[in-house]
């Protein structure tokens, strides 16, 4: 079962002062608990370790992809697959961070991976920044946290640099390459986010800029601008699929600028191989009955099971399935036309009042930053993000 | 590798975490909500200060951030934040030095590499700006880039820091073919939780 600690909730005020607008969802109802997660060290380090060792089979999945030319059956967009092979063959691509989603890890539960969201995954701000403030307003030890995140970006930026070597040489070897940011306008949660990123290769040492998308400059043979300065690095807060579809020449347009090696995109196209949900099919092929691994195949198990769309976000379009494959629970949306992957059902871990849990653990070259959401079987836009504390500490 | 974090300290999340005590302890100042979201627009710096065991004082650390902050860390653990009064006062203090030809950081009189508070406020990224009124006389004073660099605790925050402030590089390539822009143009955040991004 999973242990909270009930603690005096941030202010609203307060969090608006530092950006967090999103703090209350549509239904007017806190975004953000009033309780903690208690997490034993052996429990952090699990989910760590757990991170670590899906990144190594998400990468080995990928490889298997690539070489048999599988991205047809991961719903990648046609127009993608040359950016998705060129990223991947050469390391300046280098992979910034994305989120694993686990089901269990407390209380002696196992640990299952549900997915992983490596291109543009969300929560940055309630991880890295957030549930620390909760542990320092309550007075609790603000270092009791399974929390490296924001200190994980600003390394994994200099690795840009870098790559596998020692940080420090970061200085030795930078040459004043830029970084632009980018997002669509009209979300604030996505402004902040990629605001946050911006701050963190701002303190790694990278000069850097912000321009929501519609004013970025694209150009074959010259690269990616803001009016009329160049760019080497764009950052885009927008899914590699979205590009590809609504935005087909912008595809195209960026696979000439890789090609001409004119700038660097984050999170790298390959990243949207890990992002699919069909992955998880190739993972069960590639490693069969793996402990992280739940079964998935592309047609119905025999089990009780999730059916979720390729590419889905927020729990749209998922399904929880009987063993015969009637529906026991249905959640609507606009993913609906995607191809299906069909995965084991794990159980999400229920506190005393039988909500449920999922954990995220953002990967940003390692395992770094734990947090948790909270809501019901299909977790949706209406979770909530709970924070966790070191249980030793308390 | 041990993935709590053992240091208890804002100073990991920079300029944010600044912003995040600032606001815990209620003393963020009216009219910044913005702070954060224009945290790119790096104009001061974020200083940590170390006292000495010998009574002297060492920058810890410090980054760019959209307001000039310096975190002074004592030897029994605690940090606090200098108010814009006591910088003003020890930057004062340290001009009058420096017109006196007995500061450290331009004379010659440094001998055990120690420096007082003063000193290290205006060896830091943050004397630097409040002090400009005195960087001429300051910045071009060879000994100062001296003392500057062994003001700081080790070799590599005095490079990260110079890297971090180095002025863009001479850029502004200027293109000749025409660029296209406004993709997504006519979309936008399309729900409350940001659904444009998301996962």
């Amino acid at each position: 079962m999973v242990e909270t600690l009930h603690v005096k909730p941030l202010t609203q005020e307060f969090l608006e002062s530092i950006g967090f607008w999103w703090h209350t969802d549509p239904d007017q109802t806190p975004y953000l608990t009033d309780t903690l997660v208690c997490v034993s060290e052996a429990e952090a380090n699990a989910y760590y370790e757990a991170a670590n060792t899906a990144y190594e089979m998400m990468v080995a999945g990928a490889e298997h992809v690539i070489r048999h030319n599988l991205f047809h059956e991961l719903g990648i967009p046609f127009n993608l697959v040359e950016l998705i092979r060129d990223s991947w063959e050469n390391d300046v691509h280098w992979h910034l961070y994305g989120r694993f989603d686990f089901s269990g890890g407390l209380g002696g539960a196992p640990i299952k991976l549900i997915e992983f969201n490596a291109d543009t995954p969300t929560a940055l701000y309630e991880t890295a920044i957030i549930q620390w403030a909760h542990l320092k307003y309550n007075g609790l030890n603000e270092a009791a946290q399974f929390n490296t995140l924001y200190e994980a970006l600003k390394e994994n930026f200099k690795r840009l640099v870098v790559f596998e070597g020692d940080t420090e040489a970061f200085g030795r070897h930078y040459e004043g390459w830029k970084i632009l940011f980018s997002c669509m306008g009209g979300s604030i949660e996505d402004e902040v986010t990629t605001k946050l990123l911006q701050a963190a290769a701002n303190e790694a040492g990278f000069h850097t800029d912000f321009a929501f998308v519609d004013a970025v400059g694209f150009n074959d043979e010259e690269g990616i601008f803001k009016g009329e300065e160049q760019f080497e690095y764009w950052f885009k807060l927008i899914p590699w699929e979205a590009i590809a579809v609504e935005e087909g020449t912008l595809a195209l347009t960026l696979e000439n600028i890789i090609k001409n090696q004119k700038a660097i995109i984050l999170n790298p196209a390959y990243t949207l191989l890990f992002q699919s949900k069909g992955m998880l099919k190739i993972l069960w092929e590639l490693f069969p009955d793996h402990p992280l691994l739940l079964e998935a195949r592309f047609e119905p198990l025999h089990v009780k099971q999730v059916q979720k769309p390729m590419f889905g976000r927020e729990g749209a379009n998922v399904h929880i399935l009987d063993a015969a494959g009637h529906p026991v629970l249905e959640k609507g949306g606009v993913y609906g036309h995607h191809p299906k992957v069909f995965q084991a059902y794990a159980p999400f871990m229920e506190d005393g009042n039988k909500e449920r849990y999922q954990a995220g653990v953002f990967f940003a070259y390692e395992g770094c930053g734990l947090g948790f959401r909270r809501g019901g079987e299909i977790l949706d836009n209406y979770s909530k993000f709970v924070g966790h504390v070191i249980k030793e500490s308390l | 590798m041990n993935i709590i974090r053992k240091t208890s300290d804002y100073a990991v999340a920079g300029g944010i975490g600044l912003l995040v005590v600032m606001g815990l302890q209620g003393c963020e100042q009216k009219g910044d909500e913005a702070a954060f979201t224009k945290a790119s627009q790096t104009q001061g710096a974020f200083v940590v200060i170390g006292e000495e065991p010998n009574g002297g004082y060492t920058i810890l650390d410090e980054y760019p951030s959209d307001v000039t902050r310096v975190i002074l860390r004592t030897l029994d653990g605690n940090e606090r934040i200098l108010s814009d009064a006591e910088l003003e006062a020890l930057v004062a203090e340290e001009a009058k030095k420096i017109e006196a030809g007995t500061s450290a950081l331009t004379g010659d009189k440094v001998s055990s590499g120690s420096m007082g508070l003063g000193e290290i406020v205006l060896a830091s990224m943050a004397g630097a700006m409040i002090g400009s009124w005195i960087g001429g006389r300051l910045f071009n004073s060879p000994a100062y880039q001296q003392q500057r660099q062994s003001a700081y605790k080790n070799p590599q925050t005095y490079s990260r820091s110079v890297n971090s402030f180095q002025k863009a590089r001479a850029t502004g390539t200027t293109s000749s073919t025409p660029k296209r822009s406004g993709f997504f143009g006519s979309s936008g955040g399309t729900s409350q939780t940001g659904a444009v991004s998301g996962g």
